[in-house]
């Protein structure tokens, strides 16, 4: 079995096994979604039932698919790797003969995948039962690549922004502001199209979009092929730039002691 | 100086012994809090009012959360740790100590970056919660009470470990759904989680009942916030007593 394939099926394991931490992961999403459709059923019930072409369905299945793509990558990703360079652990992963990032982040996929699993599932119930039935069945089918698409750039981006700690030795920073990149630019908690223009249009040219607004406006029922073709290009440009982080950042690397 | 105030001190003493770490972690909370102002900006901007709740109103929601939660998480961090604290075994040291557990666990550690909730909150408000003597005092008001049902709610979320047994996911669900409750206005819920919220999870003691006396104060509602908050600080005392006696010591220094 190759070792990136061993990492994922670990991840994968490790996050099935000891239910509790799932199950909180999955009550706290049910919250979050409880919230979102009560604040978003309002604001579109005092809007005239629309908003920016958004119905109140449409908008809930939004925030399931963009909550759903976003809740299953770790969310200390960031600090975590920065503590692991910081502290010099990352030196025993650079002893193995495959690459430190692409193992990370195949572990990390791993681990979203079955919180994406157990999300989508439990998460496209509770949004049945509080907004009724998708607005289209076939996109809610499209919106899965776009969810794992969307967690699999969340995961590389991740770990590019984690590498800082290569040369800053601490990632705690760059963590805080990471999420609060995909919380508004991403579209998180508020999809782009109900952002004033100028705001949304450097938001739909940054990366982030790709993590939660994508999925979201697909499950919304914009099933639009050309969206994960976004996503998959800067997927592929997230990828080359968390190696490129972490070659560099492996080459300039000194650990004191053992 | 009484205990409390003792260890509440030396826990301040070795929050500010890396002062530098201290102030940026109070800075980048900061900056978090900001990024939820922006969304409710934005958010209004899009949508205009919501029952009556305009940018302003969530604002002074947003100030008296910061507030209460940064008391009850920064200066008193380990409020919701209990759970984890109690599946790790880690009550040993403060059981053997000659002093009320709840108050010395309470008191024993400070969180920085929520110390910087509770900073920017009160400034947030005299900046942008059009204050007056009247709607300050009654901010402070909100603000302790709500601390204290927050506090007694994760303490008895926590002590529920010492029952159930687990890791310590109760506080954990406890803590994330209080939290996300109270960050929005009450007014959006009905039904069943309005109850919900007046009960099982208290956030509307937390932050919607505070607020809407800030907008219009209320005698009985302010008696009613009050009774409240004595009886979760009550409910956390009592369960965290009770579980006590279910707890197996880690031996955690003989290991």
């Amino acid at each position: 079995m190759s070792p990136y394939l061993a990492g994922w099926r670990l991840g994968l394991l490790r996050t099935l096994r000891p239910p509790g931490d799932l199950s909180v992961r999955i009550g706290f999403f049910a919250v979050i979604l409880l919230v979102m459709s009560a604040l978003w059923g309002t604001a579109i019930d005092a809007n005239g039932g629309q908003l920016e072409g958004y119905t109140r369905s449409s908008l809930l299945w939004y925030v399931f698919a963009a909550q759903t793509a976003v809740l299953g990558v770790r969310p200390r990703s960031v600090e975590e790797i920065g503590d692991e360079i910081g502290g010099g652990a990352i030196a025993i992963q650079m002893l193995r003969p495959v690459s430190v990032v692409g193992l990370r982040m195949a572990i990390d996929l791993g681990e979203a995948c079955a919180r994406m699993a157990v999300a989508f599932v439990a998460g496209a119930a509770l949004t049945w039962l509080f907004a009724g039935p998708p607005p289209s069945l076939s996109a809610l089918a499209m919106a899965v690549p776009a969810i794992a698409l969307g967690a699999s750039a969340n995961i590389a981006s991740s770990h590019a922004f984690g590498g800082v700690a290569f040369w800053l030795l601490d990632a705690k920073s760059t963590w805080f502001l990471y999420q609060k990149l995909v919380f508004i630019p991403g579209g998180m908690l508020i999809p782009l199209d109900l952002l004033p223009r100028p705001l949304e249009v450097v938001c739909a040219v940054l990366p982030f979009a790709t993590m939660a607004y994508v999925p979201g406006k697909i499950a919304s029922g914009d099933a639009n092929p050309l969206l994960l073709l976004w996503q998959v290009g800067w997927l592929a440009a997230l990828l080359a730039l968390a190696a490129g982080v972490f070659a560099a950042g492996e080459r300039r690397l000194q650990v004191m002691g053992g | 100086m009484t205990v409390v105030t003792s260890t509440l001190r030396a826990s301040l003493a070795d929050a500010f012994a890396n002062r530098g770490s201290f102030w940026f972690q109070v800075a980048v909370m900061v900056v978090n809090d900001g990024t939820w102002i922006v969304f409710w900006v934005l958010f209004f901007h899009q949508v205009g009012t919501l029952r009556g709740w305009g940018t302003q109103d969530v604002i002074v929601l947003f100030t008296i959360l910061l507030t209460s939660a940064g008391a009850a998480l920064g200066l008193l961090a380990n409020s919701r740790r209990i759970g984890h604290l109690a599946a790790a075994g880690e009550l040993d040291e403060t059981l053997v100590l000659p002093v009320g557990p709840l108050s010395h666990i309470l008191t024993s550690r400070i969180d920085p970056a929520n110390m910087g909730d509770l900073m920017f909150g009160p400034v947030l408000f005299a900046v942008a919660g059009n204050p007056t003597p009247e709607r300050a005092a009654v901010f402070v008001l909100g603000s302790v009470a709500g601390s204290v049902v927050l506090v007694g709610f994760l303490v008895a979320c926590g002590a529920l470990t010492l029952f159930v047994g687990g890791r310590g996911e109760q506080a954990d669900l406890g803590f994330n759904a209080i939290l996300i409750f109270a960050s929005y206005p009450l007014d959006l819920f009905g039904g069943a989680t309005k109850v919900l919220l007046f009960t099982a999870v208290p956030a509307a003691f937390v932050t919607g009942l505070p607020a809407q006396l800030v907008r219009s104060f209320n005698p009985a509602h302010a008696a009613l916030l009050v009774a409240m908050a004595a009886f979760f600080a009550g409910l956390g005392w009592a369960t965290f007593q009770l579980g006590l006696r279910h707890y197996s010591s880690g031996s955690i220094w003989t290991r």
